[in-house]
């Protein structure tokens, strides 16, 4: 799945990208806004699935280039070092799906990238690691072909991992992500549903335990 | 003394109002009151004793002038009886007979008036008063002798003097005459007096306390004036139009008021200039600070090939050292805001320009610059810390400029240092605010070019620190100039 990244700092650039790469996405880069215009009519960039646009740029700024994105109909999430509520606004009444503020979390982009590519209907319809298949319509999983029966939560957690492959949790964000903030359990329970999932996928060398972080699961496409 | 008070109380009165409302206030006397009273108080007691006087005057006058008549006419008499007076053919005559011819001598003049004495014995007295000290050997005086006594309400004189006649008898005169009508008179005119006075005083209170009122009147302006501006108006200005003292006063309260007026602009002005500052560098370090910190939890939290971590690395020791470079930059910017310091010293120029060139000559080699400098200036009084790194952003700024091969020249002429490439140059709508903190004309060319967007508001502080001016010629596509122009420190550059 593409996203373009048009961004004109080159080191958030390619900051951008090493995680979207990482976490399974394709990232295409843009360094300024003409340049941008440009290769939305291209067919390969027109096909992306969202765009983060930064909002000063040179050439033409990320607002001005909401029209280019609108008529290829691509969502749009918005980064930018101005915090203030004003701009936040024109660009959201714009109709940018998101709008994230620097300095940002790289988790927290991934995150609203995949929660913006749902709203929008784009998200992807099975995640793939090595030979376990995650269908996320028929919320099944198989293994080289044979189904995997997981509970619930097990499935919930499987793809959270998977989704953002490469990634590491810590407990309490897993806790918080797939039991809910009111859940007062302890962080053995993830413990435990983490053992199930290695069992079940023969998962041991795929998702690792990061010490003083949580676990990951690994994989490089 | 009584002013200060007055401003003192009025002062304590103001600084209350603002946590207790007018509470103090009436305990103020007001300045305009106080100068009434003590000129009606100085009004009254002078003409008061001047009145008392003249009462006492006029009265010891008339007392005296009336004396004097009744003296005078007692000496008529005396001396008419003196005439008519003749004991020798009384002589034998019973006694009876003798006071009937006294009788009649003195009823020929004033008849209810007078007491006859022969020696010491009374012998015709036709007042309704009986003579005491008919012995008293006063009453016979040649120049006659008078008293006034107090009698029970009234005021009697008496004055008596010797009657002149032939022959060994003597006679003395005494009359006698109730003058209280003229002590009635007295009182009645220190009664009207006493009307005319207070009559008087109440007209000169009306008119001293109408008049120090709308003396003092403008104090009240300047202190409403006064009290306007602490409370934030500062445009605020007294109006009063009188050519006195308290005109002046406020003249001098008014050209205050501007001055502070002036500076606290001045100081909001320059709290605004850093608050913009502030906020571009808040800005500025934004992205740094995203770099960084998205690199280093990316090596935190993600599982990254090897070569991305290198990268990362790479990239968070390029942003950390942008950010010193603005920081250091920042550091110089605000040190010069604070003290401003200057070590002048004669410099001369040739080696100044020479230091330059070496410092920024691997700099250059890097792009196969070439950086010539041409030196018609002899010495130079300055800082000479200060002065490189002016000419060292300069040239930084010019070889940022210009693409490989290209050609920067430092020309020192007269009062005029120019420093000029043959690069890209600069659009000209954006020349106004090259020097403005964090201004950049292409942001992400200068910032892989290692810009902090800093360097062109130093040098302008520096040139102002010197008392030069930045001039900046640019061209787009041809190059740009720019150069520092000594002004007010014209006379230090010698030739």
């Amino acid at each position: 799945m593409k996203i373009l990244v048009i961004e004109d700092d080159t080191a958030i650039s390619e900051l951008i990208c090493m995680n979207l790469e990482a976490a399974g996405y394709e990232a295409c880069p843009v360094y300024d806004g003409l340049e941008a215009q440009k290769k939305l009519k291209e067919a390969d960039y027109r096909e992306a699935a969202l765009a983060l646009v930064d909002v000063m740029l040179p050439g033409r700024d990320g607002f001005a280039l909401m029209e280019d994105l609108q008529r290829v109909s691509m969502p749009v999430i918005y980064l930018t070092a101005k915090d203030d509520v004003l701009s936040k606004v024109h660009g959201l009444k714009a109709g940018a799906e998101d709008y994230m503020v620097k300095p940002f979390e790289i988790l927290e982009l991934l995150v609203r990238i995949e929660k913006a590519l749902q709203r929008t209907g784009r998200s992807r319809d099975k995640i793939t690691v090595r030979d376990v298949v995650i269908d996320l319509k028929e919320h099944s999983v198989t293994k080289a072909g044979a189904r995997i029966n997981l509970k619930p939560l097990e499935y919930e957690l499987l793809v959270l991992l998977a989704g953002n492959r490469n990634m590491a949790f810590s407990r309490e964000e897993l806790l918080r992500r797939i039991w809910g903030l009111e859940y007062m359990g302890e962080t053995r329970t993830v413990d435990v549903h983490i053992g199930q999932l290695r069992k079940k996928l023969g998962f041991h060398e795929v998702i690792r335990t990061i010490s003083k972080t949580g676990y990951r699961l690994e994989d490089w496409e | 003394m009584a002013v200060a008070d007055g401003w003192d109380s009025h002062c304590h009165a103001g600084t209350k109002r603002h946590i207790g409302g007018m509470g103090g206030r009436g305990r103020v006397v007001k300045l305009w009151k106080k100068l009434s009273l003590i000129t009606v108080t100085a009004l009254m007691v002078s003409m008061g004793a001047a009145g008392a006087a003249a009462i006492y005057h006029s009265a010891l006058y008339i007392e005296g002038k009336t004396v004097e008549s009744y003296e005078q006419q007692l000496k008529a008499a005396a001396y008419a009886i003196g005439k008519e007076l003749d004991y020798e053919p009384l002589a034998g005559f019973q006694e009876a007979t003798v006071n009937a011819y006294y009788h009649y001598v003195l009823q020929k003049f004033d008849v209810s008036s007078y007491i006859l004495l022969e020696g010491d014995k009374e012998v015709c007295n036709m007042t309704p008063f009986v003579l005491a000290n008919a012995g008293d050997s006063r009453w016979g005086s040649e120049e006659g002798y008078s008293a006034i006594q107090q009698n029970g309400g009234r005021y009697v004189l008496a004055a008596g003097r010797k009657v002149p006649v032939v022959g060994e008898r003597e006679y003395k005169l005494v009359l006698v005459r109730d003058i209280s009508a003229i002590y009635a008179d007295i009182r009645n005119q220190a009664f009207f007096y006493l009307a005319v006075y207070f009559g008087t005083a109440l007209l000169a209170v009306c008119l001293v306390f109408f008049m120090t009122k709308r003396t003092l009147g403008p104090l009240q302006e300047l202190q409403q004036a006064a009290q306007d501006i602490s409370g934030g108006k500062l445009e605020r200005r007294a109006r009063v139009g009188a050519r006195d003292e308290i005109g002046q006063m406020a003249g001098a309260f008014n050209r205050m008021a501007a001055q502070i007026e002036n500076q606290v602009k001045e100081l909001r002005e320059e709290s605004e200039r850093r608050k913009l500052m502030l906020g571009s560098l808040a800005h500025e370090m934004k992205t740094p600070m995203t770099s960084i910190l998205g690199y280093a939890s990316s090596l935190l939290h993600v599982n990254l090939k090897e070569e991305q971590k290198e990268k990362a690395l790479q990239h968070i020791y390029e942003e950390c050292g942008r950010l010193e470079r603005v920081s250091s930059k920042l550091m110089s910017l605000i040190g010069m805001y604070e003290n401003d310091r200057i070590e002048w010293e004669e410099v001369p120029a040739r080696a100044l320009l020479e230091r330059v060139s070496l410092l920024e000559e691997g700099h250059c080699k890097e792009k196969h610059i070439t950086l010539t400098y041409e030196c018609g200036a002899e010495k130079w009084l300055v800082d000479e810390d200060l002065m490189i790194s002016l000419l060292l952003n300069l040239v930084d700024n010019a070889v940022k400029a210009c693409q490989d091969g290209g050609n920067v020249t430092i020309t020192a002429q007269g009062r005029r240092i120019t420093v000029r490439d043959d690069g890209c140059g600069i659009p000209k709508e954006e020349v106004p605010r090259l020097t403005e903190a964090f201004y950049m004309v292409d942001k992400a060319r200068s910032r892989k070019a290692g810009g902090s967007g800093l360097g062109l508001a130093l040098c302008d502080r520096i040139a102002g620190l010197h008392g030069a001016k930045l001039e900046i010629e640019s061209i787009l596509g041809e190059g740009t100039a720019v150069s520092v122009v000594f002004e007010r420190f014209y006379p230090f550059i010698r030739k």
